[in-house]
């Protein structure tokens, strides 16, 4: 993000955007949502007929176009930085955050894949710390890429293992 | 860490020799818990049959009673029956590694906790067994809720000595078994609540402070519409409050506080008697709470957060290291978590930690035009940073203030919203391990923010790369 100067974007840190096709599964979803709405408010309409009654769909169509816009927006905010200690989750764009992970304070790593996911070639790898407030998970991550980022934050909290 | 083995004895199931020597709960441990079923009973029929007075009449007429009385029988039977048989299955013993609990008559438990992630053992006992001499013994491990190790019930000179045993080889000390039993650590009493400061610091509390805008509330809306209806609401209310008072003077009464080798040694409760033991380092974080009435005598309370002691239900019970106090012991109780605060002078650092505002003490406060998210307390928001924690200080009536020693720091967060990014300020989050305590230090300067946040990551491994081993009695390994 070029608005993402300052506090959120600490130097000498290079990040990597999550895939975009995270965008694609959750339009998807928006699209499904949008579908089933439209379902239910274009019958009323032309049922009432009147061109109040169109107002329900109106909505709907006016909420699924925002959550469009702003589900591309916001899947390009998120990126992800593996510090040599640390790993950096960044994300949002109105309410921003910077979640910082020590490798040695991970307990696991889960790697997730749903059904809609998978049929877009994307996984998302979840951090766990003692913390119940750590909420660091990175979605939209091709297979590969979420398989080999596992496997090193696995081997470097192994090397870097603390106690609570 | 459970392996539930259904329909298999554990015995088959156990790979370990027969030469382990399991060792069982005492043999009165059912007739103290199979009332628990008819306990359950009572409650669910009190729960429902308040509303309705009259249906317990009903059911007392006409010779009815006897089902009554002959279900209760039956329910209290089948209780104590079945703690007979949970009894029979459940056996213990300790090694050098860890604590495995086999338990459960349908769904067979084997549990094994590892005593290097020991974080707590505490030795409770609920009225009934105080009355017998039999105790419970917790293993708290940080496993999040449920995942204590119950040891119910056991005499209670042999749960002291197992507390003993454990704590010993939680710390790394081997012991040989034709070797004398471990010896109790001794101890030194740090500091105690007087009962009459825990009763007026009840009083006191937001509790009474509620009632009484409700009370008044009640009165001046009966004056008002001089109906006397209203008034009835006030029973509940009553009688809420006067639950929630009892609970706090109950779990805070006879509360001492003392120090060992082993750790934090807690004493409290007036029915249910609870002796905590949180060994060096476990403490993840501290809170420091006034809230106005206290402000006179100058009294604070500090909970704690403990991993594995995160369970939401005993928050009031485990989680509080002093209940109530002066300044000087909210400091002691300070010394117990970080005894090498390394600061020059320690009560200037509290005094404006704990009432100071602005800039003073070295504090580094929120920017004047943060004052719009935080209209009363911006001047009290700040931190300060030393050499072994992180001090948060914040809230003008109820003042708080949270302590963080570096090395328990998990994960940090950098956080900031739409109106906090107009002002240019921004929020840290420090994670913790769940309990009462959520470190936070909001509406600082963005770039102060940015700065905490980069140095306290940094601050957090070298604290942490110092800090001593898991188990307390061994040596650091030389580097």
């Amino acid at each position: 993000m070029t608005t993402a100067s300052g506090p959120f974007d600490p130097d000498d840190v290079t990040w990597t955007p999550v895939s975009f096709r995270l965008a694609h599964a959750r339009l998807t979803v928006t699209a499904i949502v949008v579908v089933v709405g439209f379902a239910v408010t274009v019958p009323f309409a032309l049922l009432v007929g009147a061109a109040w009654a169109w107002a329900p769909a109106a909505v709907v169509a006016a909420l699924g176009l925002w959550a469009a816009l702003l589900i591309t927006r916001q899947v390009r905010a998120i990126a992800y930085a593996e510090r040599v200690d640390d790993l950096l989750i960044r994300k949002g764009i109105l309410f921003r955050s910077l979640v910082v992970v020590p490798y040695g304070r991970m307990q696991y790593v889960d790697v997730t894949a749903g059904p809609l996911a998978r049929q877009f070639g994307i996984a998302s790898v979840q951090l766990h710390t003692a913390a119940v407030g750590t909420n660091a998970t990175i979605g939209g991550l091709p297979p590969q890429e979420a398989a080999r980022l596992r496997d090193r934050l696995a081997s470097r909290g192994e090397a870097r293992l603390a106690g609570l | 860490m459970s392996t539930p083995v259904p329909g298999v004895p554990a015995s088959a199931t156990d790979p370990r020799a027969p030469e382990v020597a399991w060792r069982r709960m005492h043999p009165i441990t059912p007739a103290l818990k199979g009332w628990k079923a008819l306990i359950a009973l009572l409650a669910i029929v009190a729960y429902n049959m308040t509303d309705n007075i009259r249906n317990i009449g009903e059911l007392m007429q006409d010779g009815r009673w006897r089902y009554v009385v002959a279900v209760v029988l039956a329910i209290a039977a089948v209780g104590f029956a079945y703690a007979t048989i949970a009894w029979r299955v459940t056996k213990f013993v300790v090694d050098d590694e860890a604590v495995h609990l086999h338990t459960g008559v349908l769904f067979r438990q084997q549990r094994q906790a590892r005593l290097d992630r020991l974080q707590a053992v505490d030795i409770v006992q609920p009225l009934l067994a105080r009355l017998t001499g039999l105790a419970e013994l917790r293993l708290e491990v940080a496993g999040g809720t449920g995942s204590a190790v119950s040891l119910a019930f056991l005499r209670e000179s042999d749960a002291e000595a197992l507390r003993a045993e454990l704590l010993a080889r939680a710390a790394g000390i081997r012991v040989r078994p034709d070797e004398a039993p471990a010896a109790r650590a001794p101890e030194q009493p740090v500091f105690e609540v007087p009962m009459p400061r825990m009763l007026a610091s009840t009083l006191r509390s937001s509790t009474t402070g509620w009632f009484v805008v409700f009370a008044v509330v009640i009165v001046a809306s009966v004056v008002a519409t001089r109906q006397i209806a209203p008034v009835f609401t006030l029973v509940p209310a009553l009688l809420g409050v006067g639950g929630a008072m009892w609970t706090r003077v109950n779990q805070g009464a006879n509360f001492r506080a003392a120090i060992s080798p082993d750790g934090i040694r807690l004493r409290h409760g007036l029915t249910e008697a609870r002796a905590q033991t949180v060994p060096p380092g476990r403490v993840q974080a501290l809170r420091f709470t006034q809230g106005p009435l206290w402000r006179g005598p100058d009294w604070w309370r500090v909970e704690m957060n403990v991993a594995g002691y995160g369970g939401e239900k005993n928050q009031q019970t485990e989680n509080v290291l002093l209940p109530v106090g002066t300044r000087e012991e909210a400091l002691l109780a300070l010394w117990l978590v970080l005894p090498d605060l390394q600061v020059d002078d320690p009560r200037a650092l509290l005094a404006a930690a704990l009432a100071g505002s602005g800039e003073a003490g070295g504090f580094t406060s929120v920017p004047r035009r943060a004052r719009l998210l935080d209209l009363v307390g911006w001047r009290r928001r700040g931190f300060l940073v030393t050499d072994r924690a992180l001090f948060v200080r914040y809230g003008r009536i109820v003042r708080h203030l949270v302590v963080v020693p570096h090395e328990r720091t998990q994960s940090l967060a950098l956080k900031q919203g739409p109106i906090q990014r107009t002002l240019r300020v921004a929020s840290i989050d420090v994670h913790s391990t769940a309990g009462p305590v959520h470190p936070m230090v909001e509406h600082l300067d963005q770039d102060v923010a940015a700065a905490l946040l980069d140095e306290q990551t940094e601050r957090a491994r070298t604290a942490r790369a110092g800090a001593g081993p898991e188990q307390w009695m061994r040596r650091p390994e030389a580097s």
